[in-house]
């Protein structure tokens, strides 16, 4: 009886160690084949050392004596992190005013107040000396998280032209955001069986390693000390009128190359959010489609004198007004002397609509009124010639603008007279400049550029980038315009502003503004503008220097831009040591 | 191996072998199943620790290699440092602060001389 017991509890006992061997089999197989891909992510997961290698971001140079000067660098800086529910607020303090009280940013009484906080930043951009320092001190209540920042070596100058990095490391605005690409370079990969200290070994075969490539490092045209010294002429001259904003683009008429292109006010770079007002960002002698006003009398002139149709001595009759399509056009300057039958010459010097009206009236081959042949060839100038109301090239971010059609719409002779001096259009500066540079440079339109090449390491490698270059004018015209354009700044040579020795023509321009969808006849806000250049007397011109004030609500003309232009080009002749002329 | 037995002329031998006879007797011997355990788990011991060392000594390439991608990286932060305190030394608001430009006077003439 017992014996049969026996058998039955060891029959038993072999029942529970088989199911027992079938559980864990079982077992094995759910794991090793069903949850097989799961448990080997798991374990790769543990072992596999997978990271994304950050390229180091370009740098941006701009010139000093034919040799590049940094005004953008990298640099690695710490933040302090803290976890506020496990370290009394005691330690921190002693940290922080032992530490980092210069770069402190947070108030450790109110990060203390707050339930439930476990991390708080209580101190930024910390150098990599002082971080340092805290690791070898000891201090466990601290954490330091690594971060990368631009560093800016020249202040906020020219903030508007450089742009900066948002926290997600994007160029934004300027040249950082128009060649965030270039800049940026490209990220790069390692994935690699790691230990448990996370340190890459090279057993295994799947290991990847693919080098980041760290981006361009970029050389700007534009002259430091040039630039340095134009924005603080544009401050002074904003501090000293009711304008707000100011704006100045220098170049080379025969390069294209631009040595200095400001907009004030700038900003912090380094705090770029700090900012009122966001449009400070904004680069206004690119992005910004304007009204140029009457600088643009220079382009209609000269397509005028192009097309063998007017020379500066040609006459009109001037009764200082012109009525088209039923709207009276006036010139600003109405003094009686000017009524009657004046030149051309005079024309541009007194800054006469009419006599920009009558250029236009000439290209259609009809003095006596405007015509669609006149409004096609003026547009053809404008917009095909000088590119006017397109892309210019420029490798940093613009607006294209817009030049108003020449047949299509209502009241186009009334447009087209408006376009003669730069009303009803919208350009931007960067386009004017450009144009104006082949009015006065032999003719020849040439892309506006403002990089000079990649820095590979001492030496500068210019881009690969298609760049135009187009006689659109004869030499004669540009030759006539020249002369015109110096003579229009008589009265600056008399008033012992412009030098002996030194050829500098320009025009000025007041635009009116357009408010509520029409144009303020009251002339409460202006803008004024002023492009011209200068030269070596009798030499071809060797800047151009273009410039813009503008503010809420001031009157601003064309006269107090040009009192910018004359600090600018004067400061322009000391700069660049330009040798008077015989 | 074949062991060689030398037996002496002078100490007595079984009847079997003549007296004052040199004789040679040749044995066979060979290893027990144990020693060849034995030495299998040796030899196999030997090429583990061998793998072992060989995998410890690629490991501590990839250490010494880690490390030395530590200090490049180091000294990279250092050239950075350098870069932005000479780029900052060499900015134009430092130059036109300092003290010598402090000391400068503004040329009120530029002579130029006839070529």
């Amino acid at each position: 009886m017992s014996q049969n017991k026996t058998i039955s509890k060891i029959r038993i006992l072999r029942y529970v160690i088989l199911a027992a061997l079938f559980i864990i089999v079982a077992r094995l197989f759910f794991i090793q084949i069903i949850e097989h891909g799961q448990w080997v992510a798991k374990a790769d997961e543990q072992h596999t050392l997978l990271e994304t290698i950050t390229p180091k971001r370009g740098e941006i140079y701009m010139m000093d004596d034919d040799e590049p000067v940094a005004v953008v660098l990298n640099q690695s800086t710490y933040q302090v992190v803290i976890d506020p529910a496990v370290t009394e607020k005691a330690v921190i303090e002693e940290v922080v005013n032992k530490y980092v009280r210069d770069y402190a940013v947070a108030d450790l009484d109110e990060v203390y107040s707050e339930e439930g906080l476990r991390y708080a930043v209580v101190a930024k951009n910390v150098p990599r000396e002082i971080a340092e320092e805290i690791n070898e001190s000891g201090a466990t209540a601290v954490w330091l998280k690594k971060t990368n920042q631009r560093v800016y070596p020249e202040g906020d100058l020219a903030s508007g032209l450089l742009g900066f990095v948002n926290s997600d490391g994007v160029g934004q605005y300027g040249v950082e955001g128009s060649l965030n690409d270039t800049l940026a370079g490209k990220e790069g990969l390692i994935k690699t069986t790691a230990d448990v200290n996370k340190v890459a070994l090279s057993i295994g075969n799947d290991n990847v390693k693919i080098p980041a490539e760290d981006g361009a490092n970029i050389v700007l045209s534009v002259d430091r000390g040039l630039e340095k010294g134009v924005e603080e002429l544009a401050i002074s001259a904003v501090n000293d009128t009711a304008a707000t904003n100011a704006s100045v683009l220098v170049m080379e008429p025969d390069t294209g190359k631009i040595v200095a292109m400001a907009n004030l006010p700038n900003y912090d770079l380094s705090n770029y959010s700090d900012v009122d007002d966001a449009s400070a960002y904004i680069n206004f002698t690119t992005e910004v489609p304007y009204e140029p006003a009457s600088v643009c009398k220079s382009l209609s002139f000269s397509a005028a004198i192009n097309e063998g149709v007017m020379t500066s001595s040609t006459t009109y009759f001037n009764q200082g007004y012109e009525i088209v399509d039923d709207w009276k056009i006036q010139n600003a300057e109405q003094r009686s002397m000017l009524y009657g039958t004046i030149d051309m010459k005079t024309a541009l010097y007194w800054s006469l609509n009419t006599g920009s009206i009558y250029a236009l009236k000439l290209l259609g081959g009809n003095p006596s009124a405007i015509n669609q042949t006149g409004r096609e060839k003026l547009y053809d100038y404008y917009y095909n010639k000088f590119r006017l109301g397109q892309i210019t090239g420029i490798e940093i971010i613009e607006a294209e603008g817009f030049i108003p059609d020449p047949n299509e719409g209502w009241g186009r002779d009334s447009v087209y007279a408006n376009m003669t001096f730069g009303q009803n259009l919208g350009v931007t500066m960067v386009q004017v400049a450009s144009a104006f540079s082949a009015v006065v440079n032999g003719g020849y339109w040439r892309t506006p550029t403002i990089i000079e090449g990649n820095l590979v390491g001492n030496e500068i490698v210019p881009l690969e980038t298609e760049k135009v270059e187009d006689k659109i004018l004869s030499d004669e015209t540009s030759a006539m315009m020249r002369e015109m354009l110096v003579n229009n700044r008589n009265y600056k040579v008399n008033g012992g502003i412009d030098r002996a020795g030194y050829s500098v023509g320009g025009k000025s321009g007041t635009a009116q503004v357009i408010k509520d969808g029409a144009y303020d006849d009251t002339m409460s806000e202006t803008v004024g503008t002023y492009i011209g250049y200068v030269a070596s007397k009798d030499e071809m011109p060797q800047y151009v220097i273009m410039v813009k004030m503008s503010g809420e609500g001031a009157y601003l003309d064309g006269g107090i831009a040009s009192n910018l232009f004359d600090t600018v080009s004067n400061y322009i002749i000391d700069y660049y040591k330009i040798k008077p002329g015989a | 191996m074949i062991s060689q037995t030398y037996v002496t002329r002078r100490e007595p031998i079984g009847n079997s072998f003549v007296r004052n006879r040199n004789t040679v007797r040749h044995t066979k011997k060979s290893l027990g199943s144990i020693s060849q355990v034995v030495i299998i788990g040796m030899l196999t011991l030997i090429f583990a620790l061998i793998y072992v060392a060989e995998g410890t000594k690629a490991t501590s390439f990839d250490y010494e290699l880690s490390s030395v991608e530590s200090e490049i990286t180091e000294m990279n932060a250092k050239l950075e440092d350098l870069s932005v305190e000479k780029a900052r030394l060499t900015s134009v608001a430092t130059a036109k602060n300092s003290t010598v430009a402090a000391a400068m006077e503004n040329a009120t003439v530029t002579g130029y001389v006839a070529e």
